[in-house]
């Protein structure tokens, strides 16, 4: 023990030589720190939605080669977790897959903390089925609900979860409920029909789950009349047929140009939340978010996966924050 | 031989011993021996399946580009090069040093003072039993702790410091307990005959009871070692980072880094197995996450094993 306790100090011991060599190091370096090309420096905290999380970790690598002395570092607790840390002032940008609820608003009301939203992409979700299948070209919310929703539990053909459906067999593919994918699907077609029907919104547990998207698409190339949805960056290239969605305004089909004008109805939109004050003190945030709205909306939304906004979109977003 | 006195004659003998160790007549024994073997089974089973599990999803990642994978950094594409775990070992590594500095001394010393100098009472036995129902809280509830002492009070910023001082104080009760237990153990003939000899209460501690209790004490810390690098609810909820923390121009060991935000392992493996509902292949960099974290951790319970075996020699 003895012997062990006189090891235990020299280890303590070399761990704060150690650390005073590299403050030292640490020191030296820091006065030489304009290595970026502009002047700002700084660090920025971005958290909330772990769905807009990848969006604002891409942008944050981009312009780290535009500007290395800011540091940018991201989380994704979650939108309303996100919420309740910017508005206590905690985050300089809040992440969100969905706007700010009325009482967040007051809360940071409360806490004189004032923010402009900017709307970064769109999560869109393609409804999918076979190529082969000319029966169904069209599906509404309700049938979705029938055929995916809890009250589909059992059901083996189409006919069988709404009447008003071709009588095939039916098989579902989709992602595992640990997904956003599942999430925003769940929000978005089964949850207000759920609540009508007096069921849980959730969907029902017999169909094939998987994390893996391509193992969804594969899924649903197995037979001629499958029905499954994953997000529409994935389904887009795909060999499936992506179904149009009548969300209650008629039937709408799901492309890049429909989800980013927000006809087609499953898609929800993603945004950042930037504390306004703190762009007015800091540069650094003030030209990260310039980055943000620019280089951010035209790369870094599609390189991971989601759908970019509109041209016009992007420049009412643009005109929005610089104004 | 002890048989042969049973009957007397060899007839009675050989029954006898064919009663008791012929194959199919110890049906009872042999079942249970049986159902011994397949418990034992079963928990090996698990962890084969675990192991090849997350070796195979990790094997593109280990294979390719283990060095890279170590140096690399938190990303938003699983096909970025410099994707990689460097700021979960960092944080990783300062949990360990805070456990070592911290929880290691004074979970050892209030072992030794509750077994040796604390007289036995009821108070003693209150601390005792309350000791014990902390090293059972679950684990969620020292990160609440956490984020009130070192998180709230800190403006709210979440810092290496709070995520190491708080995995300090949940693995404290486990170390005064299994320290409590193994210096119990020593045979009180051996302090005994060391007071007979005229030895001070601290020379027995000295020279009697730690060289003893040793082997136990080494095991059970180094344990609780593994136990904080493997813990994420705590991280959690004290904020650990989960998706990027920009590179600080700093060594690892720099202590200037105890005021940044911070990662470690577990939170870098849960978030990479959610962002593989978005990219696939961050499944495959969660597994070999998954494999470096468990080496590390098969590496310090080898360490305690090795300590152990070294004591038990030295104590003869």
């Amino acid at each position: 023990m003895f012997t062990q306790s006189r090891k235990q100090l020299k280890i303590a011991a070399a761990v704060c030589t150690l650390s005073l060599v590299a403050a030292a190091c640490g020191g030296s370096s820091d006065t030489s720190t304009d290595s970026g090309s502009s002047g700002a420096s700084g660090e920025i905290l971005v958290s909330g939605s772990s769905t807009v999380a990848p969006i604002s970790t891409r942008v944050a690598e981009l312009f780290e080669s535009v500007n290395s002395s800011v540091l940018v570092d991201v989380d994704g607790p979650g939108t309303g977790d996100g919420f309740a840390l910017f508005c206590d002032g905690l985050t300089d940008i809040s992440d969100a897959s969905r706007p700010i609820r009325d009482t967040e608003a007051a809360t940071c009301a409360e806490n004189g903390i004032e923010f402009t939203e900017i709307l970064v992409g769109i999560d869109g979700i393609g409804i999918m089925t076979n190529t082969n299948n000319s029966a169904v070209d069209c599906i509404t919310f309700e049938q979705l609900f029938n055929l995916i929703g809890p009250n589909g539990e059992g059901t083996t053909t189409w006919a069988e979860a709404d009447s008003s459906l071709p009588d095939a067999p039916l098989s579902i593919f989709g992602p595992g409920a640990e997904s956003g994918t599942f999430d925003s699907f769940v929000e978005i077609v089964i949850e207000d029909l759920a609540e009508e029907a007096g069921v849980e919104p959730t969907t029902r547990t017999d169909y094939s789950p998987s994390a893996d998207d391509s193992q969804i698409l594969g899924g649903i190339q197995t037979s001629d009349t499958t029905l499954g949805w994953v997000g529409f960056a994935f389904a887009e290239p795909a060999p499936v047929k992506l179904l149009e969605v009548d969300g209650g305004d008629g039937c709408v089909a799901a492309t890049a140009e429909t989800i980013a004008s927000n006809e087609y109805p499953i898609s929800r939109n993603l945004f950042i939340y930037v504390n306004n004050n703190r762009a007015a003190e800091s540069e650094a945030l003030t030209e990260f978010v310039d980055f943000y709205v620019t280089e951010g909306l035209d790369v870094a939304v599609a390189e991971v996966g989601y759908v970019p906004l509109a041209d016009d979109a992007k420049e009412e977003v643009r005109a929005a924050w610089n104004g | 031989m002890a048989l042969g006195t049973i009957g007397g004659d060899g007839r009675t003998t050989a029954r006898v011993e064919q009663e008791i160790f012929s194959r199919g007549r110890d049906l009872k024994g042999s079942s249970f021996k049986t159902l011994m073997f397949s418990a034992l089974g079963v928990s090996i089973l698990v962890l084969v399946v675990l192991i090849v599990d997350v070796l195979v999803d990790g094997w593109p990642v280990l294979t390719t580009r283990l060095g890279g994978f170590i140096s690399g950094t938190l990303r938003s594409q699983s096909t970025d090069e410099l994707l990689g775990i460097s700021q979960g070992l960092a944080g990783s590594l300062w949990i360990a040093i805070f456990v070592i500095l911290l929880s290691f001394p004074i979970g050892i010393a209030s072992a030794i003072y509750l077994e040796e100098y604390a007289t036995q009472g009821r108070l003693t036995s209150a601390i005792d039993i309350a000791i014990r129902n902390l090293a059972g809280v679950p684990s969620v509830v020292y990160g609440l702790l956490g984020l009130f002492l070192f998180v709230t009070t800190n403006n709210g910023e979440s810092t290496l410091f709070a995520g190491g001082i708080t995995l300090a104080i949940l693995v404290l009760p486990i170390v005064v307990i299994t320290s409590a237990e193994a210096i119990r153990a020593v045979p009180s003939s051996l302090k005994q005959g060391a007071y007979g000899v005229g030895a001070t209460k601290w020379d027995v501690i000295r020279t009697q009871v730690l060289p003893f209790a040793a082997p136990g004490i080494f095991t059970g810390t180094l344990l609780s070692l593994s136990r904080a690098i493997g813990e994420a609810a705590p991280l959690i909820l004290v904020g650990a980072i989960t998706d990027r923390l920009a590179p600080r121009d700093r060594s690892i060991f720099s202590p200037e880094q105890l005021d940044d935000r911070f990662t470690a392992m577990p939170i870098v493996i849960v978030g990479w197995v959610q962002e593989a509902a978005r990219d696939v292949g961050f499944a495959a960099a969660a597994g070999a996450a998954i494999v470096v974290l468990l080496v590390v951790v098969i590496a310090m319970n080898s360490v305690a094993v090795m300590l152990r075996s070294y004591f038990e020699k030295k104590r003869g």
